[in-house]
């Protein structure tokens, strides 16, 4: 049984984040934006500095993934970032963790207890073939 | 008695390495609650009745702003590299001029020292110099007997850190901050503000615990939550709030909607609009957040910039402004992109939604009561509460 075959994409934020760069990026990560569904992790561990076109670029990216039922969430955000995010009141529109690894799981989290218990006993469980 | 002081203001060599410093000025010329502890520590020896008072500067702490007019103290700049030599210089001319004491103190560190103790306590030990100290550590406050020039000069040439001759230690037991970093000049203010200190914030106490200096301006619509200090010529833009001992300084500008929460604006300093600032000392290009200890470079205008200092200039700035706003709006108004139109609510209804459509093979509509009962509703709450 699968569960989330959809990938997690995981992307690191360039060191400076002005107009320029922003748009640059927000290229990057249009095709990801448009996918269906889309998981998208923005590691900010590299970024020295933010200013609000950063902040409008990351805001307009949670709501492209929002819009196709998808969602952004940031990883590892470098004080500097932290110090922007929170001076912008944005931190608490965005889920943040301490690692990319931690965002990406996040994304299986949200499995009904029953469901998850059901794979859970699905993988303790040896399969049919060897039992055979 | 004929007793002199000398204040110091220097740079110390950790702040100059810092290749970010939250402010190019030494703590000692920043306004904290509308004045500088220089300028406290001036009021504070006129107080014990210690004049003349002469500061000396190096070229990293311009004394500029303070201007001689020949009664109050005597403001000397000098050089890095020849400051203590003109510190003993100075230290000469006041004993020629007939001092019988010298009050050596150096800022750095800003210490409520009751000086009639300490230089009885002086005059009781009979000792050449008397230096002030703390529970944890020594101040560089010293009582240095006129004719002791010899030992003036020693301590002067080894930058404070050494007396030739035993030097007894007189216990301070007052109000004392290091003001080395941020985070000193904002427990500064704070203590200021709440009272701890025998100095008082400037301007006058408009409500109970909030004080606004002359020309600060407060629109209608912001709020000032007690303890809190306005300094003059400050602007506070409507709908912001200034709360939790939070100190904007002489000239700044707070931004609507912004609120400033335990946090110092440093004078002529502008934060833009609908922001957050807590636990921070803002200076013009800088952010130094305390609970992270990082001061941030902000390059960005909308966020943190500055007000031009001369009144001439502001008027230009603001002159410019005004002239380029119509221009601006007519030119958006001509070429500028036409709204998106808003889709008709009942026809968003009836589409499609591509998500749920091309995903889990609903060909149906986003809001359709048919549909809803196909899908689970456990699974649809799974999804709105998301992995909470």
């Amino acid at each position: 049984m699968e569960i989330n075959s959809r990938p997690v994409i995981v992307k690191r934020m360039p060191e400076r984040v002005n107009a320029r760069t922003a748009r640059e990026f927000l290229q990057d990560v249009q095709p990801f934006l448009t996918a269906d569904r889309p998981q998208i992790v923005f590691d900010l561990s590299q970024v020295k500095q933010l200013d609000s076109s950063g902040v409008e670029m990351l805001l307009r990216c949670m709501s492209e993934a929002h819009k196709r039922d998808g969602d952004l969430k940031l990883a590892a955000p470098s004080a500097q970032a932290s110090v922007v995010l929170e001076l912008t009141r944005t931190e608490r529109l965005f889920e943040i963790y301490d690692t990319s690894t931690d965002a990406a799981r996040s994304f299986s989290g949200f499995l009904p207890n029953a469901l998850r218990q059901q794979l859970l006993h699905q993988k303790q469980s040896p399969p049919a073939t060897l039992a055979a | 008695m004929d007793i002199r002081a000398l204040v110091l203001v220097n740079q110390s060599t950790e702040v100059l390495a810092d290749p970010l410093p939250f402010s190019s000025l030494p703590p000692a010329l920043l306004e904290v609650a509308g004045k500088t502890p220089l300028e406290r520590t001036i009021e504070r020896l006129l107080r014990f009745g210690i004049q003349p008072i002469t500061v000396i500067s190096d070229s990293a702490s311009p004394l500029s702003a303070y201007a001689s007019d020949g009664s109050g103290p005597i403001y000397v700049n000098s050089t890095r590299e020849l400051f203590w030599r003109a510190a003993e210089s100075s230290f000469n001319d006041l004993i020629q001029e007939g001092a019988e004491l010298v009050v050596v103190l150096s800022l750095g560190a800003y210490a409520e020292i009751d000086f009639e103790k300490m230089v009885q306590f002086h005059l009781d030990q009979h000792a050449r110099v008397t230096q002030a100290c703390t529970e944890a550590k020594a101040l560089e406050v010293f009582c240095i007997s006129a004719s002791r020039r010899n030992d003036a000069a020693s301590l002067f040439r080894s930058q404070l850190t050494k007396c030739r001759s035993e030097c007894p230690l007189f216990a301070h037991t007052g109000y004392t901050n290091q003001l080395k970093d941020a985070r000193d000049l904002r427990q500064f203010a704070i203590d200021i503000l709440t009272l701890k200190t025998e100095t008082r914030p400037a301007g006058s106490e408009v409500r109970p615990g909030i004080w606004v200096e002359q020309g600060a301006l407060v629109e209608k619509g912001a709020r000032l939550v007690a303890p809190a200090f306005i300094g003059a010529f400050a602007k506070i833009r409507t709908h912001a709030v200034i709360t939790r001992c939070s100190s904007v300084e002489h000239h700044a500008q707070i931004d609507c909607g912004t609120v400033a929460e335990n946090s110092t604006v440093l004078p002529y300093c502008r934060v833009g609009a609908c922001l957050d600032v807590a636990h921070s000392v803002v200076g013009t290009a800088t952010i130094t957040n305390l609970r992270r200890d990082v001061t941030v470079e902000i390059l960005d205008t909308k966020l943190v910039s500055y007000v031009l200092a001369t009144p001439g200039n502001r008027l230009m700035r603001a002159a410019a402004e005004l002239v380029s706003f119509l221009p601006k709006q007519m030119w958006q108004g001509l070429f500028g992109g036409r709204k998106p139109q808003q889709p008709d609510l009942q026809a968003a209804l009836q589409q499609t939604s591509p998500s749920l459509g091309g995903a889990a093979g609903y060909e149906t509509p986003a809001c359709d009561t048919d549909a809803a009962e196909k899908f689970p509703s456990n699974l649809a709450i799974v999804r709105r509460y998301g992995n909470q």
